[in-house]
């Protein structure tokens, strides 16, 4: 399939929106999504971005057969720091509309965030993955990634609400 | 014990360094596995967009080590970004010199990285623990943080080494 990988610029916002807005109802947490396409203009084209995107893209004949979308998937990262190995790139999020998965789109997207990673001197590519998602971790560990909480024991851990507010009471 | 928790400097970093180092030890790698200098510390944390920022915990000349260091504690964090919430921090690493344990050292760094994500408008702060890692597991429970690993099935995944080569070479030409 014909299709092209690019930088996100502000105006991508709003596909951007409602993408992260179809990944949230197949991880069935559309109620928790807080962020708007405000948000993301905000957020990801400041001075000191908090998040960096990429976008797929095909061509006018091949547009989406519902709302003829040509921007079908997406990927959000920042840089990240390991402080024994240095600088290090994030994927927040990963998406493939339904009816363009399985043609490399989605390979890829994660692909090019590597690339960009390396070239800024990243030497890691983190993210995380529900592990009862079985097709997006059989694709990952296909493609020679590891599983760091299944080999090295780490568990993620998550302070919000109300226990952040009490934390952060100097 | 007195205290003080402030924002590391350029000067902190071979103290970081030394710290990053035993904590490593404590996290069961080889002192090898540690790859960053303190020059690459002070290069990365004082860029034009900084990959991280960092706090340390210092004591008193009258409280200082054994081998004499004041700064006795540190933690390394960054700023995040979750698609469903919003801005978000990232704290990678919380250590206090073993010597200094039990004082509320470890704590106060906590509180002081959740401050400042705080006054910039953060909603969520994360980090990992070792699973055999009992003492820390408590003491962040007893914080109200959640392991998303055990409630969710959150798993860390990573891409390093050949592996990442590969894949970026991967990565259509543009």
């Amino acid at each position: 399939m014909d299709f092209s990988i690019r930088a996100a610029n502000v105006e991508d916002c709003k596909d951007i929106a409602r993408m992260l807005m179809e990944l949230a109802e197949y991880e069935k947490v559309t109620d928790h999504v807080k962020v708007t396409q405000r948000d993301l203009e905000q957020d990801g084209f400041s001075k000191n971005p908090f998040f960096h995107g990429i976008v797929a893209e095909v061509p006018e004949q091949l547009k989406t057969k519902e709302a003829g979308h040509t921007k079908i998937g997406y990927a959000l990262y920042f840089y990240s720091y390991s402080s024994w190995s240095g600088r290090a790139v994030y994927m927040e999020d990963l998406y493939v509309m339904p009816e363009f998965r399985g043609k490399g789109i989605g390979k890829a997207l994660m692909s090019k965030v590597a690339q960009l990673g390396l070239a800024a001197g990243c030497n890691q590519l983190n993210f995380t993955v529900l592990n009862h998602n079985k097709s997006s971790v059989d694709f990952y560990l296909s493609q020679g990634c590891y599983d760091l909480t299944d080999k090295m024991g780490y568990h993620c851990m998550r302070c919000e609400g109300e226990a952040l507010e009490h934390l952060a009471q100097p | 014990m007195d205290f003080k928790i402030r924002a590391g400097t350029k000067d902190d970093c071979k103290d970081m360094s030394r710290m990053i180092k035993e904590l490593a030890v404590f996290e069961k790698k080889g002192l090898d596995e540690v790859k960053t200098s303190h020059e690459e510390l002070e290069k990365d944390g004082f860029c034009q967009n900084p990959f991280f920022e960092f706090l340390v915990a210092e004591v008193p000349e009258e409280h200082k080590s054994k081998e004499g260091f004041r700064v006795v504690g540190y933690t390394l964090y960054y700023y995040t970004f979750s698609t469903w919430k919003g801005r978000a921090m990232y704290m990678e690493d919380l250590y206090v010199m073993e010597e200094f344990r039990g004082k509320g050292i470890g704590g106060g760094l906590m509180s002081k990285v959740a401050e400042m994500g705080k006054k910039n408008l953060c909603v969520r702060l994360q980090f990992s623990v070792s699973d055999w890692n009992t003492p820390a597991r408590e003491f962040y429970a007893a914080k109200g943080a959640q392991d998303i690993t055990e409630k969710d099935g959150w798993h860390f995944i990573r891409f390093e080494g050949q592996e990442f080569d590969d894949l970026a070479e991967s990565a259509p030409k543009d």
